[in-house]
């Protein structure tokens, strides 16, 4: 049964790359970049297991650990989960519980990402064969596919828990969860990376490192050297641990999947039936919006009220609330930053950074629509005008988040007078990024799967979705750098320029960029529609 | 024309609608019939030839054309995460109609449509059924010149199809063109002045009803026109 799932999803991979050369093309580049980050993750595991070195020696632990935590945290923030195998696709299918788990995970082990991390680990176990002979080597070839078994089930098991959550009703509470959530998880990288920068003593990492190892994250991974060590009872009790997480988690799994299986009717489910609201019907429509009665204040208040009823973009939108309000928290408070602040002009970077990271919401916005942009094309919206609707309603929602960011940051630091530098950088990084992923909205739009789950994403659409994002947020930063330059750099009048210049660059630069991006759009209209349109 | 990928989906359709007329397009499945409506109406680029809406070449001046049709896609969302009425109410918005207008035909059409219940529910949760007509309705909104309708009778009830049947009849009455698929003989049979059988892409039979039908009954010229299989009663003998 599972080599059927295997073969299903090996199958759809294929028929999904059939002549698309596009696709096949970053797949491979994708694949390719997997494979040398894996190899060299595998030589530096391989030489921590047999140099004997104090220092490599803590690798194990430190670097499985943070695999662990790349596995969980990448698909809530960024990449999403291949839901090749979508589990409402099975739920009309006589599939006992158990087997339709495993068959999932055996999908779910087939892919780039997995397939590295195998290859990164497995120089754990190569080094516990060469150091301590082939008792060595099984044990830590079993830490190994035990380690990989627990974080895909964590990613499957963490994502699907939070689509869960985040279809609930009331909006607002649920931020909180995942806020707290998030926090949550990244106290302790925030811990290490501190604990690390401050280059404390050798004694200090190891213990952490003692720690590590006994945590779910690092447990697996270090197995080996106890084997080598022929600690025996470290070895059982930490594979006893790692095994016990891993049915807890598929347990956890398999009770989201139900839920995912059974209401696949209607996703979203939103905000459902709000209170009767009396009103003739272009009232109830606007609510209280002041927005103008015409196509662009239409476009504008449904956008609003998707950003808020879709759970894909709401949680594009979550995402970066978090990362934004922990970037500034964590650069300038805790033991990371010490008694000396950050530099202004290393500030002034990470602004930027800030900015543009808003501005990378909107850079698939058709693919959340899908057909249901069908309905533009056919009212035959000029692109401008609706460029222009859908920046406006989400820079309505993000700005607010950006400016507390900055305001947290002046906060954080201390130095009003730095305002108006701290403040103008992001604005204009924002506006220069948004004309970026507008024409990425555009040109490098994708369908997103119809399914229940906000962080489902297609596989192969994973490393294309990257590599373009990717080239808009380096294009974004690089256009916003001459207002960066100027607030960094130009002495005190520059510092006091950098917001009437950093609002009137970005306003300019997102003006252009609709526009640029309009006119493609008006010839793209069918194409882009056929892009979002998920094939079925 | 057009191809996909190596699959001609449709290959050299020739069709005029005569303006006043109603039209329906017929054939088996995958015959082309919801590719040759999505590119009469811009949906999906043509690789070859043009189409014109009331003398404005729908791919050469898109604004105006667009604006004098009305369009029921098969198999495309609708924005469904507002409800009943915000969506009308958005696709009037679209059309560029005024507000006060807006206001009375939503209303009226959620009426005469048996939809004013559902008004307040997300058209995420409505049955098939009620999305074709709330899709049909969004079609109508603007009173367009033109309509141009996939499948409208698809998984719609008997009491909504007749509702339906009398508003396209009356609509045409009134001096506007509709063209649809279907797969349902009996409704075209009954409503439509012209008639038009695709098979594999191409059209095979076009012209009145009468002229399309002859001595028989539509369904009998029809399996004959695309050449349907007469069960011999041997297969599935194990069902
Ligand atoms: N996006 C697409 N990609 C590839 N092939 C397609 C696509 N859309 C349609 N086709 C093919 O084009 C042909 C015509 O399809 P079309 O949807 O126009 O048929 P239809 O007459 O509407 O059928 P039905 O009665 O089932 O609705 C089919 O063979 C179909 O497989
Ligand atoms: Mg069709």
């Amino acid at each position: 049964m599972a080599l059927t799932f295997a073969k299903l999803k090996l199958r759809t991979l294929r028929n999904g790359f059939r002549g698309r050369p596009a696709k096949i093309l970053m797949f491979v580049l994708g694949l390719l970049g997997a494979l040398f980050y894996g190899a060299l993750a595998f030589l530096l595991f391989l030489a921590a297991m047999t140099a004997g070195h104090d220092g490599l020696a803590l690798a194990p632990a430190y670097g499985g650990t943070l695999l662990a935590l790349a596995w969980l945290l990448m698909p809530l923030v960024w990449f999403g989960v291949d839901e090749t195998l979508d589990p409402a696709r099975f739920a009309l299918l006589p599939i006992p519980k158990l087997v339709l788990l495993r068959g999932l995970l055996v999908g779910a082990l087939i892919g780039v990402p997995a397939a590295a991390t195998l290859l990164a680990t497995s120089g754990l176990a190569v080094g516990a064969a060469i150091e301590g002979g082939p008792a060595a080597g099984a044990v830590g070839a079993v830490g190994v596919l035990l380690g990989l078994v627990l974080c895909v089930l964590m990613s499957r098991a963490v994502t699907s828990g939070f689509a869960r959550a985040l279809r609930a009703r009331r909006t607002r509470d649920l931020a909180a969860v995942v806020l707290a959530v998030l926090a949550a998880s990244l106290g302790p990288i925030q811990y290490a990376i501190n604990s690390g920068a401050q280059s404390v003593g050798m004694d200090r990492l190891e213990s952490i490192a003692r720690v590590l190892g006994w945590t779910p994250f690092g447990a697996p991974y270090v197995v080996g050297q106890d084997a080598v060590a022929g600690d025996w009872a470290a070895v059982a009790g930490r594979l006893a641990l790692t095994a016990a997480v891993i049915v807890l988690l598929a347990w956890w799994w398999s009770t989201s999947l139900e839920s995912a299986m059974v209401g696949s009717a209607g996703d979203g489910g939103g905000s459902g039936t709000g209170p009767a609201r009396a009103g003739s019907p272009t009232a109830r429509f606007f609510r209280r919006s002041r927005a103008p009665r015409t196509a662009y204040g239409a476009m504008l208040v449904r956008e609003l009220r998707y950003w808020l009823r879709d759970a894909r973009r709401r949680a594009s939108l979550i995402t970066f609330a978090v990362v934004g309000i922990f970037l500034p928290v964590m650069l300038n408070v805790g033991p990371a930053a010490g008694d000396k602040q950050l530099p202004m002009a290393v500030q002034l970077l990470t602004m930027v950074g800030v900015g543009t990271l808003a501005s990378v919401g909107i850079a698939n916005q058709f693919g959340y629509d899908g057909s249901a942009y069908a309905a533009q094309v056919v009212a035959g919206i000029p692109g401008r005008l609706e460029l222009r609707a859908r920046a406006m309603a989400y820079s309505w929602l993000v700005l607010p988040v950006l400016l507390s960011v900055v305001a947290l940051t002046v906060v954080l630091r201390g130095h009003p007078a730095e305002l108006p530098a701290v403040l103008g950088v992001p604005l204009a990084a924002y506006g220069t990024g948004l004309a970026c992923c507008l024409h990425l909205s555009v040109w490098g739009a994708y369908a997103l799967p119809e399914t229940q789950n906000p962080f489902a994403i297609n596989t192969g659409t994973g490393v294309a979705k990257s590599l373009l994002a990717m080239a808009a947020m380096i294009a974004g930063p690089v256009l916003a750098a001459p207002v960066f330059l100027l607030a960094a750099f130009g002495g005190p009048v520059g510092s006091a320029l950098a917001l009437p210049v950093g609002l009137a660059y970005g306003l300019g630069a997102a003006w252009l960029g609709a526009l640029t991006a309009g006119d493609a759009l008006d010839r793209r209209q069918p194409e882009l529609l056929a892009m979002v349109t998920p094939k079925r | 024309m057009k191809k996909f990928d190596t699959k001609l989906a449709v290959d050299g359709v020739d069709l005029a609608v005569p303006a006043g007329s109603f039209f329906g397009l017929l054939g088996p499945n995958g015959a082309g019939k919801t590719t040759t409506l999505s590119m009469a109406v811009g949906l999906l680029r043509p690789d070859a030839g043009r189409a014109l809406v009331l003398g404005h070449d729908v791919w050469a001046d898109p604004v105006r054309a667009k604006a004098l049709v009305g369009v029921m896609p098969d198999g495309v969302r609708l924005f469904d995460r507002l409800d009943g009425t915000e969506l009308l109410t958005y696709h009037g918005l679209l059309r560029g109609l005024a507000p006060d207008v807006i206001d009375q035909r939503v209303t009226e059409l959620l009426d005469v449509l048996a939809l004013a219940d559902a008004g307040r529910t997300l058209v995420i949760d409505y049955s098939a059924g009620m999305k074709k007509k709330i899709a049909l309705a969004c079609a109508l909104l603007h009173a367009p010149r033109l309509l141009v309708l996939d499948e409208p009778f698809e998984a719609v009830d008997p009491v909504s199809g007749a509702t339906i049947r009398d508003i396209l009849t009356r609509y045409v009455a009134g001096g506007g063109t509709v063209i649809f698929s279907s797969h349902v003989l009996e409704v075209v049979e009954r409503l439509c002045s012209h008639v038009a059988v695709m098979a594999a892409g191409r059209i095979r039979t076009v012209g009145t009803l009468d002229e399309v039908r002859g001595e028989r009954t539509l369904e009998e010229a029809f399996v004959e026109i695309v050449g349907g299989r007469t069960a011999t009663g041997s297969e599935l003998s194990w069902l």
